[in-house]
């Protein structure tokens, strides 16, 4: 019984060391995968911002989604 | 007291295994390896034994790589009659975006393509550009990582001790 646990604790241990150091997954030289349009949180990032301004305009509890200026949002 | 002893084997335990794999160090020797060229011919690392070779290690999407290989290219154009050759070794997986940059910036160093990143992988490149520098026998000497404005100078210090030895 205290084999078994002494073990379980050495397997908890080494495993949660695995998290110890964390590097990047992409390496240096692998970071043309970043500009790939499936990494891009908004593809549309134009039309996203004029949406974003409509809800800033309309709706007092939303704001800060990077849209600017005031106005009724209608245009 | 038997908590006592089962904690310092908890600890090494945890020590040993969160150890990270090692990479190309100064000092050790230079792993060989065969790229293809930009003019369609094999290089060899092991084939330049007996000169100072610095490969540098590029992108066409780093800025500071960008920056560099006109000074690279001065720096080839200089030190090669002391027996030193450089190597860019691109590391995109697909050379089009490096040919379309190459053809505005002339270089007359062979480039090689590392399409599948093994051989980054295997100098354990950390950051872009890295440029390493091999002695006349085959060993890294030198790793330099980066490129900021007067690198360059750096550069030509180490091929200089080098190429003396």
């Amino acid at each position: 019984m205290r084999t078994r646990t002494l073990c379980l604790c050495a397997l908890l241990v080494a495993g949660l060391s695995g998290c110890g150091s964390v590097e990047p997954w992409v390496k240096p030289y692998e970071r043309q995968n970043f500009a790939d349009p499936i990494m891009s949180s908004d593809r549309d990032p134009v039309s996203s911002a004029y949406i974003n301004h409509v809800y800033e305009a309309r709706e007092g509890a939303r704001g800060a989604l990077g849209s600017h200026g005031g106005g009724c949002g209608c245009n | 007291m038997q908590r006592a002893r089962i904690l310092p084997v908890l600890a090494l335990v945890a020590l040993v295994s969160g150890l990270p794999a090692s990479a190309a160090a100064p000092a050790s020797v230079a792993p060989d390896f065969n790229l293809p060229a930009r003019d369609g011919s094999k290089v060899h690392l092991s084939e330049l034994k007996g000169q100072v070779v610095m490969i540098n290690f590029w992108a066409s999407w780093c800025g500071p790589c960008r920056q560099e290989m006109p000074l690279l290219q001065q720096i080839q154009a200089k030190y090669e009659p002391l027996g030193f050759t450089l190597l860019g070794v691109n590391v995109e997986p697909d050379s089009a975006e490096a040919e379309k940059w190459l053809k505005n910036v002339p270089v007359t160093f062979p480039i090689l393509f590392d399409r599948e990143n093994s051989v980054s992988a295997r100098f354990g490149v950390e950051a872009m550009p890295s440029s390493v520098l091999i002695d006349r026998e085959g060993n890294v000497r030198h790793v330099h990582r980066g490129y900021k404005p007067g690198d360059e100078a750096v550069y030509a210090d180490l091929i200089r001790g080098l190429v003396k030895e």
